[in-house]
């Protein structure tokens, strides 16, 4: 009887085992990080003099906005494309080499969306779609980025916060952390407006070069990260130069655009001529968004009356970070507001009509 | 298979190598394992027949994706192969076999000879998961060898683009194949640990068969639902279709390497709990 049981103890312990390692990695992956005391401010300042050229790494981006989220099967994950920024997760790899030399790739299941940049030429190609664009930059312009489901980059994302830190930001900061192998400090944006959605927002700039490797966004309403874009991996050295030259293959699409294509972004969607115009700045400022063809075609689809809720004056896309108001007449106020908030602008902006 | 067709076991075979020898030569005599391989390789046939025989393209965006470079590229055959075979073909003959393993030699009554030869029951459990991780192999290369002929017949060869856009010659592509296949072999040894496992546990192999595809199906639909997020690293389908990074440039070797893990924590597990049973069971048969 006795050796019966020692027949099953591998059984038993490897499980343990197992487990134990699974739970020591990351614990010892986060062993306390100790930097030098550093004030906000300095590590404001440090931010501000990064001066990082050359990187290769790997960013994972995820994003939990209180949406249901759509099963996506084996190999053909694309049903759920449409809005599948807002729910799902992402992979990109990045390479850099100065600051004309580019080349993001954003992993998809089974494909691949490039943008390959050398000096003024820039590529973007879509396994997919099968189709390569090829453009070329004004001097000094910066890179474009991909179309729909592209990733920002930690330090482009981190940029718009940091830029607009002003009266109505708390900065403080958070337990010293590792992101991808490497030490940072934490830098906790708080908004000081009672009305918002946002929480707070904490970037992770690196110890040694001042590199924002991670930007969380919060929002009140929930623990976990409604957004988050950082580095699981990264590489400080310089990428092999052939990954930043790009020959399309044969069989693709070809398509050449024009520079004025690559005028600076708005966010209005194209074919739409109207202007969005912001109302309020900072934290609780509302983008309100005039009737358009895009919005009446956004409505008549059956995801929309799935995802958004029937509210006093429209339909509103309700998310732990941005709520959406579609007004019956078909303007579009958007804003990590409350939806009083959204429904007094789309009043108001009635009114002065 | 009658415990003649063995060739006889010398006392001095420590390692079990004569065994192992003796069992795979046993695996690969079967008409079964040989039909069990010519299906699997007339996947690909069927997949360039279809593309060549119809005339108007695939269209992008429709079908397994790729199947619309098929045409221009015989290369691509062999990849496509790949990507039908791995969530369903594969996994049923690697279930068939895994599960006869133990099974098979009960209900034939071969299993309590085997070990009257001095082979000992955990050396004959080794010798049984090598030769499933054998077959693994082999029906990977089925397709992706009757898959790169079948390509190379019926439509022209020339570089290969990558899904990152790049092209690389031939010889490279050939590389990169070689190393899917060694990733779809590997994805399919945490499978086989399962069906060694079940085999064990029952005298019907028609049972731990159909009890081992049934499992890699239901992994895979747990994988397909986004609810259980936190259970699918821990799923062993989760990396099935993770050998499209091996198609980018330069090659991201962290599914590899996280695949490579998974497989090995199953090998364990599995290994551990068919020891545990096979070491402490009755054998009657």
């Amino acid at each position: 009887m006795k050796r019966t049981w020692l027949k099953w103890m591998p059984a038993l312990a490897v499980p343990v085992l197992i487990a134990s390692v699974a739970v020591a990695v990351p614990v010892a992956a986060n062993a306390a990080v100790n930097l030098p005391t550093k004030t906000p401010s300095q590590v404001l300042a440090l931010a501000a003099g990064e001066k990082v050229t050359a990187l290769s790494g790997t960013l994972s981006q995820t994003s939990n906005f209180g949406l249901p989220e759509i099963p996506t099967t084996g190999a053909d994950a694309s049903a759920g494309s449409a809005i599948e920024l807002l729910t799902g997760s992402h992979t990109a790899r990045i390479f850099v080499d100065g600051s004309t030399k580019q080349r993001v790739q954003v992993l998809d299941t089974m494909a691949e969306r490039d943008m390959v940049r050398n000096g003024s030429e820039v590529w973007l190609y879509d396994s997919k779609k099968k189709t390569a664009a090829h453009s070329t930059l004004a001097a000094g312009a910066t890179s474009p980025p991909l179309t729909e489901g592209s990733i920002p980059t930690p330090d482009e994302f981190a940029s718009k916060f940091l830029s607009s830190v002003d009266s109505t930001t708390v900065v403080s900061l958070g337990d010293d952390l590792r992101v991808a192998g490497r030490t940072a400090y934490n830098l906790v944006l708080t908004p000081k407006a009672g009305e918002t959605l946002i929480g707070s927002v904490s970037i992770a700039v690196d110890s040694e070069t001042g590199l924002p490797l991670s930007v969380e966004v919060f929002a009140r309403s929930q623990e976990a990260p409604a957004f988050r874009v950082g580095f699981s991996t990264l590489d400080l050295g310089t990428p092999d130069a052939s990954l930043f030259t790009f020959t399309p293959p044969a069989g693709v699409t070809v398509m050449t655009k024009t520079p004025k294509a690559q005028a600076p972004q708005t966010e209005t969607p194209r074919n739409d001529t109207a202007k969005p115009t912001v109302s309020g700045t900072g934290w609780d400022a509302i983008v309100a968004l005039p009737a358009g063809k895009n919005t009446a075609r956004a409505t008549s689809s059956p995801l929309f009356a799935q995802l958004t809720t029937s509210v006093t004056g429209g339909r509103l896309l309700r998310t732990s970070l941005i709520n959406v108001l579609l007004t019956d007449d078909g303007r579009v106020f958007a804003g990590s507001v409350p939806l009083a908030k959204l429904q007094t602008a789309a009043a108001a902006a009635a009114a002065t009509k | 298979m009658s415990p003649a067709d063995r060739p006889a076991l010398s006392n001095r075979s420590v390692l079990g190598l004569p065994l192992l020898a003796s069992e795979i030569s046993v695996l690969f005599r079967r008409r079964r394992t040989w039909a069990m391989l010519a299906s699997l390789a007339l996947i690909p046939v069927l997949i360039a027949l279809a593309v060549r025989l119809t005339s108007s393209r695939p269209s992008t965006g429709r079908g397994p994706a790729f199947l619309d470079q098929v045409s221009q590229n015989g290369l691509f055959v062999s990849f496509v192969g790949l990507l039908v075979s791995v969530p369903l073909f594969l996994p049923l003959t690697v279930g068939v076999v895994a599960g006869d393993t133990i099974a098979g030699e009960a209900s034939a009554g071969t299993l309590r000879y085997l070990l009257i030869a001095p082979a000992g029951r955990v050396r004959l459990l080794v010798v049984k998961y090598v030769a499933t991780a054998v077959f693994c192999v082999a029906g990977t290369l089925a397709v992706a060898v009757s898959g790169a002929m079948i390509g190379a017949a019926l439509f022209p060869i020339g570089p290969v683009t990558l899904l990152s856009g790049d092209s690389i010659a031939v010889g490279d592509s050939i590389v990169r194949s070689l190393l899917i296949a060694a990733y779809i072999s590997v994805s399919l040894l945490g499978l086989s640990a399962i069906g060694l496992f079940i085999s064990t546990m029952t005298d019907v192999p028609v049972g731990a068969m159909a009890t081992t595809i049934v499992l890699s199906v239901v992994s895979q639909v747990l994988d397909s639902l986004p609810q259980l997020d936190w259970l699918h690293p821990w799923l062993f389908s989760h990396y099935w279709l993770g050998f499209a990074d091996l198609s980018r440039q330069p090659i991201l070797w962290d599914s590899f390497g996280s695949n490579l893990i998974l497989q090995a924590g199953y090998i364990l597990v599995f290994g551990a709990l068919a020891f545990g049973r096979f070491t402490t069971k009755d054998i009657l048969s």
